[in-house]
């Protein structure tokens, strides 16, 4: 039987175990002093204080954006070539495209975020570079419909942002660099 | 058993889990109970399976990746290096020494943050909570740089075959090294609240103990094997990636009980944090991606890659048919071996020490089940 019973051989040596178990629970205890007066790292949520939120880093894998074009037809970059709705390991992106050539604009656009697992490859593998994750991680709702994200929603989600969010330059990440840009709309 | 408790009380079966607090996850242990004896324990798995070998027949190695981040989810870089060096083995691909370096490098931060977690888990199993909560305390330190790099906390899906998602941001080498310097700093108290503690030493010393040679048998690997005195460390023994250039120890201990185990994870955390600075320290210049055709396609045939994850040697089996798309493939699991030999490590235990045995294996469920 392997029990935990100690036989202290005297009284002078249960004598020391006494004095040895304090004096390790009082180390234990001097450690937990001095975190104690450590500054406090936690923060309540939901925010009370708007100025502790917690604002998370550039190249956060959050919510999603359409990244706009007005030179296009639609407003927005996509060129509806499938290749996110393709690549899409849990198959939540829907797209409904429309127009020819150049015009090719999609029509309708689907994200289904309860489904997505922020893996981030539709960012990766769209020639055009119109599809981001952002930093917007409030994405809680009460029924499922709240969280599909339709064309007008992404396209408001992507206002003021200019390429795919990254926390380095373009170049040095997977993506292809920006001069690609131009050869690939028109291959398309 | 002992034989005075025999004919005074009946023997008692329980389920312990799958939703006991103390399981780590959903499993299940069947106890049959004397009293507070346990006679036998049957692990009972299952409950997290979710088909990962089955699922990588039907995507492409690219779109794999961020699944092989959902198992074992405490050492998720470690699972994609895995993943991708074999990837990269069957290819042929050659990557760059920057892409190495930063990939180690993750690893080695990975295996301190799961650490950190074992070590909040393991206090909290028993009785500790206080170096619970310093440990999340400074695993978030390494959960930012994470994020930063990568864009999640926990589900990086960062390596590429072939490269990496990015480069490492300006500024991040610096406060990698300033969390670095915070957490060399606060692991003395870990030990001081744990290793010497009286009362842990109590619970652990002498229990879950397994010799040597019955831990080979079962298949033990990584910290659980090195706390039974084999030194036997995937870094050293294969000696792949950069490491046979890295000045580490492996850690071993003698004794194969519980607190074995958790010296030597205790070590493991120094000398991680000695690789993490000498890799930093020695980082190169250059492109961290080589080209890769968006749509790999790799030569027919087999590969066993193996790397030492945070719980063990974590094994990659991968066989290609010519495809994009692996033919099969099949995880070597480190936590399901070390979780197979619970019957023998909690038998003849009191019921409260078998939490401290299944927290000193370290096991992560979804690990286990796949």
């Amino acid at each position: 039987m392997t029990t935990n019973t100690r036989q202290p051989q005297s009284a002078w040596a249960l004598l020391a175990d006494i004095v040895g178990g304090a004096a390790s629970v009082i180390k234990g205890h001097v450690v937990t002093l001095r975190n104690w007066l450590r500054p406090k790292v936690t923060g309540q949520y939901p925010y009370r204080d708007p100025a502790k939120e917690w604002v998370p880093k550039p190249g956060y894998r959050g919510d999603f954006a359409l990244i706009h074009d007005p030179e296009r037809p639609g407003g927005l970059r996509c060129i509806a070539c499938m290749a996110c709705a393709n690549v899409c390991p849990d198959k939540c992106i829907h797209i409904i495209g429309q127009g020819k050539g150049k015009e090719r604009h999609p029509a309708a656009f689907d994200i289904d975020i309860g489904l997505c697992m922020y893996c981030w490859l539709c960012v990766e593998v769209c020639p055009v570079r119109a599809i981001t994750l952002t930093p917007e991680y409030h994405n809680v709702a009460f029924t499922p419909q709240e969280l599909i994200r339709d064309i007008n929603d992404l396209k408001a989600r992507g206002e003021g942002i200019a390429e795919p969010l990254l926390p380095v330059p373009i170049e040095r990440s997977v993506l292809q660099p920006p001069t690609a840009k131009k050869k690939d709309v028109s291959e398309a | 058993m002992n034989e005075a408790n025999v004919g005074t009380t009946d023997q008692l079966i329980v389920n312990m889990g799958p939703q006991h607090p103390s399981t780590h996850g959903v499993l299940r242990v069947a106890l049959t109970l004397d009293g507070e004896r346990v006679v036998s324990a049957d692990p009972d798995i299952g409950y997290l399976h979710s088909s990962m070998e089955k699922i990588a027949e039907r995507l492409d190695y690219r779109q794999y990746i961020s699944y092989t981040d959902r198992f074992d989810y405490l050492g998720a870089m470690c699972n994609e290096w895995v993943f991708v060096r074999a990837v990269e083995r069957l290819a042929g691909i050659e990557v760059t020494p920057r892409c190495e370096h930063i990939r180690l490098l993750m690893a080695e931060l990975n295996r301190l943050a799961s650490h950190l977690l074992y070590f909040g888990a393991m206090g909290i199993d028993t009785g500790a909570t206080t170096v619970f909560l310093y440990c999340f305390r400074e695993r978030e330190l390494i959960l930012d740089l994470f994020e930063w790099v990568s864009g999640q906390r926990l589900l990086y899906n960062f390596l590429r075959v072939g490269g990496l998602r990015n480069d490492l941001p300006d500024g991040w080498v610096e406060q990698c090294h300033a969390a670095m310097d915070a957490l060399a700093s606060r692991v003395d108290e870990y030990d001081t609240l744990l290793s010497e503690n009286r009362i842990f030493i109590a619970r652990t010393r002498g229990i879950g103990a397994i010799t040597a040679e019955e831990a080979l048998a079962y298949g033990f690997s990584g910290p659980c094997l090195r706390g039974c005195g084999v030194p036997y460390d995937l870094r050293r023994v294969d000696g792949y990636s950069l490491y046979p250039e890295l000045d580490f120890e492996v850690c071993v201990e003698e004794g194969g009980d519980c607190l074995s185990r958790h010296m030597v994870r205790s070590r493991e955390l120094r000398e991680s944090i000695k690789i993490v600075r000498q890799v930093l320290a020695r980082l190169p210049e250059g492109e961290v991606n080589v080209p890769v055709p968006r749509r790999l396609k790799v030569e027919p045939g087999e590969v066993y890659e193996r790397i030492e994850s945070p719980r063990g040697e974590l094994g990659c089996y991968l066989v290609s048919d010519g495809s994009d798309k692996p033919w099969r493939m099949h995880w070597r699991a480190p936590s399901f071996y070390n979780l197979a030999p619970l019957d023998r490590l909690c038998r003849g235990h009191w019921m409260a020490d078998m939490v401290a045995v299944i927290a000193s294996t370290d096991i992560v469920l979804g690990d286990v089940d796949r």
